[in-house]
């Protein structure tokens, strides 16, 4: 449990310290970024078929392909890990990413109806 | 992570919850300054207003228009002397600056007619400039003139003309961030979609939230035409005028500068469907894996794979001449809005760095979010910050060096600390990977310059050590740096030109056919 949490920490990092997809300015923005490239990233984790029909789907998965190749160069435990064991932990991280970004966010502009 | 008092805002107890620091092990929801709220009264606060937001910083990049801001000529102030977002077209828009002349006796009996006679005027004395901004200002707004029904009078009587009124007074927002919101706004309500572009290229992009500063966005746009990427527009930096109303053309957004113009690609989301892909051109690797995500969202990753390998191999080594020499150097980090996250992580993995402190002037508590999630544990994050805090602030983080604007870098200069202008640069373009170089390189000079050396001696009480002789940067530098850094073959200073944009102007690229596409 605590390996896990640990191995969550470090990906949480990484999406903190180099991506930006997480902070759009509103909450619903945020959840379906999140969504979006969080379920795609871990379908590429797990050599499952990603959906690319719209220009958003390949633009989610611009961004879950350069995640996942940033995890896979950073934390090279990633390798030892069934698929089974990805989705639990990829599950993991999109909670605490909604978290952090979005239900625990301080951030008042989120709930603003209008950009 | 405890809220920040400072001891000069204690008489104001409203600022404390603008002031944070990162504590150890915690994150974003144990606390965060407000932002993008009205400055407290009797903080003197260091922001522009909502006019200044729309008019100099997104306006006015825009290269073959006349700006004209209907008020008085102070309104115009800024331009050549403290912009840098220069243009390919002899820099049109900063070197010309229009306002109506509003006087006294116009606040009286309206301006409306002034403000016609100036716009026939300035069309006429530019023949060959065909489109206008105008901007509203506080007291041209408060008299109510009708801006857009002058421009439409306008219009009707020369047909060749096209003009887009910016209704954003000054005292439209608590700062420039009010000002940067109504502009895109009214961009996308009232020009978007009224011209045609053609389309050259399978790859389209609009480039957004660039400025062009020191020539940023030509950078920029060299990589992408090496991909053989069409840039439908550029919001705003060098962009034009036409180009910008065909934006809802693009195939996708490429967004920088989320702070001033999230709100246009937010807006081409919903009402386009165009994507919006938050991209960096600061710091190699977030430029690279940047580019690389526009080349996989098109298809053409080996392009941009190419371009990513032949620039870091041409400058790595003269970013890392001046890593070695800038590590653990203490920075405060303070500039407008973007650069605050922009900038955050990167200045410390890629040349050695700690950012002691961030602060954004107009940032919003969504900048804060990415600035501390970036910087490293123990740095204090300021929102709006009074000149008496930040000079608290550097009294007691002691930084080596500050990237701010110029108003609070010479305050800075004042303390012997050194500042580089985060907002229009000291010799850039910062941006792509010869611009971090020159940015690495303008740190160092600030950090190791032999004067600043000589400021820290206060020659009313100091000791001046004159037998010793003038010391250089480099022997400054390398003082404590080991035999294998100082004599490294591979490691080298900056080779690149004084002026690395204006040959880009020139410069042919291949041609990338376009597909056939059956109808």
């Amino acid at each position: 449990m605590e390996e896990k949490k640990e191995r969550i920490a470090q990906l949480e990092d990484y999406i903190m310290k180099k991506c930006l997809w997480q902070f759009h300015s509103r909450a619903w923005d945020r959840k379906t970024q999140n969504e979006n490239i969080l379920l795609k990233a871990t379908q590429l984790l797990c050599d499952e078929p990603v959906e690319l029909e719209t220009p958003l789907d390949r633009c989610y998965w611009a961004d879950a392909l350069s995640l996942i190749e940033g995890f896979r160069s950073n934390y090279k435990w990633l390798a030892a890990l069934s698929k089974e064991e990805i989705k639990e932990l990829m599950q993991g991280l999109k909670e605490r990413i909604d978290f952090v970004t979005i239900t625990g966010s301080l951030n008042a502009e989120l709930t603003d109806p209008r950009y | 992570m405890p809220y920040h008092e400072f001891e000069c805002s204690k008489c104001i107890p409203e600022r404390k919850q603008h002031a944070v620091i990162k504590g150890p092990g915690e994150d974003l929801t144990h606390a965060l300054p407000l932002g993008h709220l009205n400055t407290i009264p009797g903080s003197i606060s260091e922001r522009g207003c909502a006019y200044c937001g729309a008019k100099h910083v997104i306006g006015t990049p825009m290269k073959d228009v006349i700006h004209l801001s209907h008020g008085p000529t102070g309104c115009t102030y800024d331009t050549w002397q403290t912009k840098r977002y220069i243009s390919d077209n002899d820099n049109f828009q900063l070197k010309y600056t229009f306002a109506s002349d509003v006087k006294e006796k116009h606040i009286v009996f309206g301006a409306e007619k002034v403000l016609k006679q100036n716009i026939i005027e300035a069309f006429k004395a530019f023949p060959d400039i065909k489109r206008m901004t105008i901007y509203q200002t506080c007291a041209t707004a408060l008299i109510g003139d009708d801006v857009d029904a002058i421009a439409e009078e306008v219009m009707e009587e020369m047909p060749e003309v096209d003009i887009f009124v910016c209704n954003s007074p000054g005292f439209a927002g608590p700062s420039q961030s009010g000002g940067h919101h109504k502009i895109n706004i009214a961009w996308i309500k009232k020009k978007v979609g009224t011209v045609e572009p053609k389309i050259t290229s399978d790859y389209v992009i609009n480039y957004v939230g660039e400025y062009n500063i020191q020539g940023d966005q030509e950078v920029m746009l060299d990589y992408f035409k090496r991909m053989g990427v069409q840039v439908l527009s550029t919001f705003t930096g060098n962009g034009s005028y036409d180009e910008l109303r065909a934006m809802h053309r693009a195939h996708l957004n490429v967004l920088e500068c989320a702070r001033s113009a999230e709100y246009i690609c937010n807006e081409l989301k919903v009402k386009y469907g165009i994507p919006r892909l938050d991209i960096e051109g600061f710091g190699f690797e977030p430029l690279s894996s940047s580019l690389r995500k526009i080349g996989l969202f098109f298809g053409i990753e080996e392009r941009a794979q190419a371009i990513i390998d032949e620039e870091t191999a041409r400058w790595k080594p003269e970013l890392d001449w001046y890593k070695e020499r800038l590590k653990r150097k203490k920075v405060c980090l303070w500039p407008g809005g973007s650069k605050l996250w922009h900038w955050a992580h990167v200045i410390h993995e890629e040349m050695g760095v700690e950012v002691v402190s961030v602060y954004t002037k107009f940032g919003h508590q969504g900048d804060m979010e990415k600035g501390i999630a970036r910087c490293e544990e123990g740095a204090l994050a300021v929102d709006d910050p009074n000149e008496l805090e930040g000079l608290e602030a550097m009294m007691t983080l002691k930084p080596d060096v500050i990237f701010t604007g110029k108003r609070p870098g010479e305050v800075a200069k004042k303390i012997r600390v050194p500042y580089l202008n985060a907002h229009a640069y000291h010799n850039g373009p910062y941006k792509g990977y010869e611009g971090w170089v020159r940015f690495a390189r303008d740190i160092y000079n600030a950090i190791y310059s032999p004067i600043h050396q000589l400021a820290h001696l206060d020659i009313s009480k100091d000791e001046i050590p004159a037998g010793a002789g003038f010391q250089t940067a480099k022997m400054l530098s390398d003082l404590n740096l080991s035999e294998e850094v100082v004599s490294s073959s591979t490691l080298r200073q900056y080779t690149g030109k004084y002026d690395s944009v204006s040959s880009l102007r020139t410069k042919t690229y291949p041609e990338f056919k376009k597909k056939e596409r059956s109808e």
